[in-house]
């Protein structure tokens, strides 16, 4: 109860005026003489039950009228939800149709079960209330109580992720703007991993967790080396929790290459010998579980020969690497690809000059080329070498010509551009020997210089990984997406909207030459089922309100009715004095007519 | 006298002088307005003839007057005194109570009420007496006829103040032992005392062949109960107390009251005694004459 005028509430203390009257007139009563008092004792003896009966009345109904005035005038609102009336509300409902919903619990998807309760939800909704919903992608979309159930109706669960934390900042910023009595209601299956902080100053409420079966998934495929010639690994990382190891299968190209056993938490490594030359889809696919979901995992293998390279003025390391790499069959001897400080026809790889006095004249020799980058003026320092494509994690640069011009970055030294692709030619901001990098001194130093020869001198190649429907930018001279059903012009600095379906897409040239692949596939947190504590729900979702059962959750999920009772109040203090008058008079009267 | 005594109030009445003179100036008044005696003996004995007035009783009309003189003349009677009336008064303490400044009180009403009746009485030649009594009997004159009585009965009524506590029991048995001769017992009190006991005695009178006329007296404050919103009321005699709510108690306490009135005239009437509840704001001539009303419908 609540009270518009709770100041009015001293009044409350009026309520003791009758008693305290009563029992201050019984104090001191005047004696007076009276020769009848015998006939008083008589009548008071046949009356005083009556009159006993009927002062404790007047007194409760005198005590109770100064209450009710009083509270009639603090103006008390309480709520007053009947059936299923209720005030207009604004509820937000954040409906978990993410990877992990798909989970089957007692021979049922989470999901199913989720979505009946966003059914019952919408049939307690009036044409008054404002409904929001809120689903895996995190879009807001308002709906009217009619439209809730059909639009329900189409719902499945989508390989998705749903930051549940970052659903309900939405759920509350669009509450707030609403201005009624708002609610937000998580329908979710409360991943621990999904339950980011929020912080809203709307009710939340959501159904208690439930515990999920174990689970495990394939979390990442990473292929070595990037170009199989003939062959090479993909080494598949499990996710998940508590599930026991399964088969692990690796399919390319539909056909099934390769099987392994791996649990979560741990990985296999899947060898395959050879493949024909240019582009595969790759699947590694687990055997099934309660979540299928995430069972499945999409890569792309590229077979190719070993590029022919040599070097000419590229430093001591970097022939000995490279008579390392012919050794080893990872390239050959020939002019395919030229390392050197001077750029060379053809595919090649232009370091700068030892000598900063040549430096000019590699520029020069760039620009002849018609390639847009060239050296800055030398700097010294410690940088931090990095790149999604090659493998050159932990190598510190000290020395390095900032890469000036336009090109596609494949790795950056303290953030800025180190290695750059332009055309058919890589340019590298750093001599790749003592003191300019560490690199020459470290085991990634082979690798690196393999995938790099390798990437240079089969051309453009690349993989760009993305969660479904992720923006992405895809690098190199990629022109269209190709889905199943058919192309997709790129945007003009190559953004795009991931697939929303898992899978595999090449992306070709203009010249119709596929350069690299776009793999969409499930976040691997997704796999991992853990639920949170009732405690970690409300301490991550601003104090919600955790209830058992739907039922509860859908009465909390509209606002109580609320009314003001003071006409009400009014009403019985007047109905009271005409009792305690009717009481105090006509009863006398009555008994007067009777005498 | 240009206004009737025996119509006045009696508290107007009462400041007009002493007992001797409002009770002569009532019965006198209460006197003219009759056509007949008011208390009539065993016997009459013929005194003289007065001319006929409307209202007289034809049956005194003297028809050889008529026949010999042609005129309309009435016999006039002097009662034979043979009846002998005791007054019985009630002087308790409870009698000397009022209920409003501009009013007598109790017992100074059923003084001139006495009065007034003992100057009936022995205008008619009747045996008169007074007993007063309150816890016991107060005081005594026997019942005479000789024209002296009057100013003994008058003196001993003023000389009267009320005293302690009622018990009418004893009195009346003493009533009973000073009336060895049958007649008129009147009794005058408030009746605030055991109604079954006091009863019991009027009934031996009654027994004794007696007959009794009881007035009761009260004040108008005793028929309806009025005061502050709280009160606690004491009985003068007793010094018992109640605690009551005049406001919300009334009800009830008229209804008592008017038990015991009905009470009283019930079981008077179940007797053979006569009962007249007499207000003390109540004109003596009315009361008189109700007295005397219900006196002649008794025989």
């Amino acid at each position: 109860m609540e009270f518009l005028q709770p100041l009015a509430l001293f009044g409350l203390a009026g309520a003791a005026v009758p008693a305290l009257l009563h029992l201050f007139q019984r104090r001191q009563p005047p004696t007076l003489p009276f020769p009848a008092v015998r006939y008083l004792m008589d009548a008071e003896r046949r009356d005083s039950r009556r009159l006993r009966l009927r002062n404790l009345l007047l007194l409760v109904l005198r005590t109770v009228l100064i209450a009710a005035l009083a509270l009639a005038a603090s103006r008390p609102v309480v709520p007053a939800s009947f059936g299923a009336v209720h005030a207009p509300s604004a509820v937000a409902v954040v409906l978990d149709n993410s990877v992990s919903s798909g989970v089957m619990v007692d021979g049922r998807a989470r999901f199913e079960a989720l979505r009946e309760v966003a059914r019952a939800i919408g049939r307690r909704a009036t044409p008054s209330d404002r409904l929001w919903r809120i689903l895996a992608d995190g879009i807001p979309e308002r709906l009217t109580s009619a439209e809730w159930e059909p639009a329900l109706d189409a719902l499945a669960p989508v390989p998705a992720r749903l930051d549940v934390g970052l659903a309900v900042r939405t759920a509350g910023a669009l509450l707030r703007a609403e201005g009624l009595p708002a609610a937000v209601v998580v329908l979710s299956d409360l991943q621990e991993s999904a339950l980011t902080p929020a912080s809203v100053d709307v009710p939340v409420v959501t159904l208690a967790p439930v515990r999920l079966p174990p689970n495990r998934g394939v979390a990442a495929a990473q292929v070595t080396p990037e170009t199989w010639s003939p062959g090479g690994t993909i080494v598949v990382e499990v996710g998940g929790r508590d599930a026991p190891p399964a088969e692990v299968d690796l399919a390319v190209g539909g056909v099934t290459l390769a099987r392994g056993l791996a649990g979560p938490g741990g990985s296999v490594v899947l060898g395959v010998d050879r493949i024909a030359p240019g582009w595969h889809a790759a699947t590694v696919a687990l055997a099934p579980d309660e979540l299928r979901a995430d069972d499945g995992f999409h890569a792309a293998v590229r077979g190719g020969v070993p590029a022919a390279a040599s070097a000419v003025g590229a430093g001591e390391f970097v022939d000995a690497a490279l008579a390392t790499l012919v050794a080893a069959g990872r390239l050959r001897a020939g002019r395919g690809v030229v390392l050197g400080d001077r750029p060379d026809r053809g595919a090649t790889i232009v370091l700068p000059p030892a000598d900063p006095a040549l430096v000019p004249a590699a520029n020069q020799a760039l620009a002849a080329r018609g390639i847009r980058v060239r050296f800055g003026l030398p700097r010294s320092g410690e940088w931090a070498a990095a790149s999604d494509l090659l493998p050159i994690e932990a190598v510190t640069v000290w020395r390095r010509h900032p890469l000036e011009g336009e090109g596609v970055t494949l790795a950056t030294a303290g953030g800025e551009p180190w290695l750059v692709l332009a055309g058919d030619a890589v340019i590298v901001g750093s001599r790749l020997e003592d003191p300019w990098t560490d690199l020459p001194l470290r085991p990634a130093f082979i690798p690196f210089l393999d995938a790099l020869v390798n990437r240079v001198g089969a051309g453009e190649s690349w993989q760009v990984r993305a969660a479904p429907g992720e923006a992405v930018r895809l690098p190199g001279s990629g022109a269209r997406l190709l889905l199943p059903g058919g192309a997709v012009p790129l945007g003009a600095d190559g953004r795009i909207e991931a697939p929303r379906e898992p899978g595999t897409y090449f992306v070709a040239s203009p010249a119709g030459d596929t350069v690299g692949a776009l793999l969409v596939n499930v976040d691997p947190r997704e796999s991992d089922l853990a639920v949170a504590s009732r405690a970690l729900v409300r301490d991550r979702l601003s104090g919600a309100t955790v209830v058992e059962d739907a039922a509860a959750l859908v009465r909390a999920a509209f606002a109580v009715r609320r009314a003001e009772i003071t006409t009400a109040l009014l009403s019985l203090a007047l109905i009271l004095a005409v009792v305690e008058l009717i009481l105090a008079t006509v009863g006398g009267l009555s008994r007067r007519r009777e005498a | 006298m240009a206004e009737r005594l025996d119509l006045l109030d009696p508290y107007e009445v009462a400041q007009l002088g002493g007992i001797e003179l409002t009770a002569q100036g009532v019965v006198e008044g209460f006197l003219a307005g009759l056509h007949r005696s008011p208390f009539r003996g065993f016997s009459v004995e013929f005194t003289e003839h007065r001319p006929y007035q409307a209202g007289d009783e034809l049956r005194y009309l003297d028809w050889r007057v008529l026949a010999r003189a042609d005129r309309l003349a009435v016999k006039q009677f002097e009662a034979e005194t043979n009846l002998r009336a005791m007054l019985v008064l009630d002087a308790s303490r409870s009698m000397a109570w009022s209920g409003a400044p501009r009013r007598l009180s109790k017992h100074e009403y059923a003084q001139r009420l006495a009065a007034s009746l003992a100057i009936v009485l022995l205008r008619q030649r009747d045996a008169t007496g007074l007993i007063a009594f309150d816890e016991a009997v107060r005081a005594v004159v026997p019942a005479r006829a000789r024209s002296l009585q009057r100013w003994a009965l008058l003196k001993a009524l003023a000389g009267l103040e009320p005293g302690g506590g009622t018990a009418a029991e004893p009195a009346l048995q003493r009533v009973t032992d000073l009336l060895r001769r049958r007649g008129l017992v009147i009794f005058i009190s408030d009746l605030l005392f055991d109604q079954d006991l006091a009863l019991r005695a009027l009934l031996f009178l009654r027994h004794r062949g007696h007959q009794v006329l009881v007035f009761h007296v009260t004040d108008p404050a005793e028929l309806e109960l009025d005061g502050p919103p709280e009160v606690r009321y004491e009985d003068p005699e007793t010094g018992r107390g109640i605690v009551v709510r005049p406001r919300e108690f009334r009800g009830a306490y008229r209804d008592a009251v008017q038990r015991a009135i009905a009470g009283w005239r019930g079981a008077c009437r179940r007797s053979g005694m006569t009962y007249l509840h007499v207000r003390t704001d109540t004109p003596f001539g009315h009361v008189l004459r109700q007295a005397t009303e219900r006196r002649a419908r008794l025989g």
